[in-house]
C-alpha cells in the first residue's frame, strides 16, 4: 500500500468512526463521486436501516445522474427516500444571482432536514469535501443554517482521496466526472427556466452518444451553446467532419449557433467569466 | 460580485492582432467572451495546441477570459467569412 493510500484508508476508518458516534444519519444524496461515497461508507459502518440516503429531485437535477443514484443504492444496498425539490420556482434562485446555490440548497436543506428529523435521523450529512473549502460555494451557508455536516471535509478527505477509496470500495462512480446542477451553465444573470435547463441537458447527452467521455459541459450563452471539452481532445474536434457531428448534435437540442471553448473544461467557467473567481 | 467587460472596440484589435497570427476571423464578442468566427483553414490552424495557446494569450491581453470558436455550417475551404 502507497504512503497515499495509507492516509486514505486511515482517514476512512475515522470516519467510520465519526459515523458510528452519530448513529444515524441521513445524507443529501446525488450520486455523485462525494455523497456516492460518503452514504456507502455509512451504510457499511451502520448498517442500511441506520442511514437513510435522500435524493432532492428538481429540473436542474440531471437524469442521467438521477439514473446513477439509483444504481448505486441498489448495488450497494442503500435506503433511499426522493423528495421534490422546487428551487426555479423562487424568483431569488431563477433570477440567477451570483449566489444561486444558496437559495437551491436553502430549498433543499429546507425539505429534506424535516423529512429527516420525522423519520428519526438527527444527523443529516452532505459530500462536501476538503477541496471545496477552497472553492467558491454560496451554497454552504445554506447547509449552515440548518446545522448539515460535512464529515469528509472536516475529516480532511480530498476528491482524489475519495476517488481512490471509491474504486477500492468498487463504487461505479470512482471515475465518474464531476457533476454540478445544470443551472451551473448558465451565466449569473440569466434567468433559470426549466426549458433551458432541458436545451442544456439534451446537448450534454447528445456529445455522450459521440462518444466523448471525461469533463464536458455546454455553456448557455442565449442563441449560442458554447461546448467545454477535456484539453486532450479538443483538436480531434476541429477537423470538419467531426466538428459539424458535434455542431449537429448540440443544434438537435435547441441552439441555433454551436461554439467550441479553446481552453476546454473550466471548472467554474462561468464564475470567471463574471469576475467571481480569478481566471 | 464584479462584472467583466472586455475593452470597448477590443474586438476589432483582437481580430487584427489574431490577423498577424494568420488567423482571419470576424469577433463577435458577449461580455468576456469571444466567439471566433473563422473559415476552414483557420480552424485547422487553431486544432495546435501552441496557435490555440497564442490565441487565448492574445485574447486575455485584449480582454476577454473566454474564447470559443463557431462551428460554422459555411466553413468549408475559401468560404469567405460573413459580414459583419
Amino acid at each position: 500500500m502507497t504512503s497515499e493510500a495509507g492516509i486514505a484508508g486511515d482517514r476512512e476508518q475515522r470516519l467510520e468512526a465519526w459515523l458510528r458516534e452519530r448513529g444515524r444519519v441521513a445524507v443529501g444524496y446525488s450520486g455523485g463521486v462525494d455523497s456516492a461515497y460518503l452514504t456507502v461508507v455509512a451504510t457499511r459502518a451502520l448498517g442500511a436501516g441506520n442511514v437513510l440516503a435522500i435524493i432532492g429531485r428538481s429540473a436542474s437535477y440531471p437524469a442521467e445522474q438521477w439514473a446513477t443514484a439509483r444504481d448505486v443504492a441498489r448495488q450497494f444496498g442503500v435506503d433511499v427516500l426522493e423528495l421534490d425539490t422546487d428551487e426555479l420556482n423562487d424568483p431569488r434562485y431563477a433570477a440567477n444571482p451570483s449566489n444561486r446555490c444558496y437559495f437551491c440548497k436553502t430549498e433543499l436543506w429546507s425539505k429534506l432536514v424535516p423529512v429527516a428529523n420525522a423519520r428519526g435521523f438527527s444527523h443529516v450529512l452532505d459530500g462536501t469535501n476538503h477541496d471545496d473549502l477552497a472553492d467558491y460555494r454560496p451554497g454552504a451557508q445554506a447547509a449552515r443554517e440548518h446545522t448539515v455536516h460535512s464529515p469528509l471535509a472536516e475529516l480532511g478527505f480530498t476528491k482524489g482521496e475519495i476517488r481512490a477509496r471509491s474504486r477500492a470500495l468498487g463504487l461505479p462512480t470512482w471515475a465518474q466526472p464531476s457533476s454540478p446542477c445544470l443551472s451551473s451553465r448558465l451565466p449569473y444573470g440569466t434567468m433559470v427556466t426549466p426549458e433551458r435547463l432541458g436545451m442544456v441537458e439534451r446537448a450534454e447527452a447528445a456529445l455522450r452518444t459521440l462518444g466523448i467521455a471525461g469533463d464536458l459541459r455546454v455553456r448557455y450563452h442565449e442563441d449560442i451553446a458554447r461546448v467545454e471539452l477535456g484539453a486532450p481532445s479538443l483538436a480531434q474536434w476541429l477537423v470538419p467532419e467531426k466538428y459539424e457531428q458535434l455542431r449537429d448534435a448540440v443544434r438537435c437540442a435547441g441552439f441555433a449557433r454551436v461554439a467550441l471553448d479553446l481552453r476546454g473544461f473550466r471548472s467554474g467557467s462561468l464564475n470567471v467569466l463574471h469576475g467571481v473567481t480569478a481566471a | 460580485m464584479s462584472i467583466r467587460r472586455e475593452t470597448p472596440g477590443g474586438h476589432q484589435a483582437l481580430e487584427g492582432a489574431l490577423a498577424e497570427r494568420g488567423l482571419v476571423v470576424r469577433v463577435d464578442p458577449r461580455a468576456g467572451l469571444a466567439v471566433l468566427i473563422a473559415d476552414a483553414a483557420t480552424m485547422t490552424k487553431l486544432g495546435d495546441a501552441e496557435v490555440r495557446r497564442a490565441a487565448l494569450a492574445l485574447a486575455r491581453e485584449h480582454g476577454f477570459t473566454h474564447v470559443a470558436i463557431e462551428m460554422r455550417d459555411d466553413a468549408g475551404p475559401g468560404a469567405p467569412l460573413p459580414r459583419r
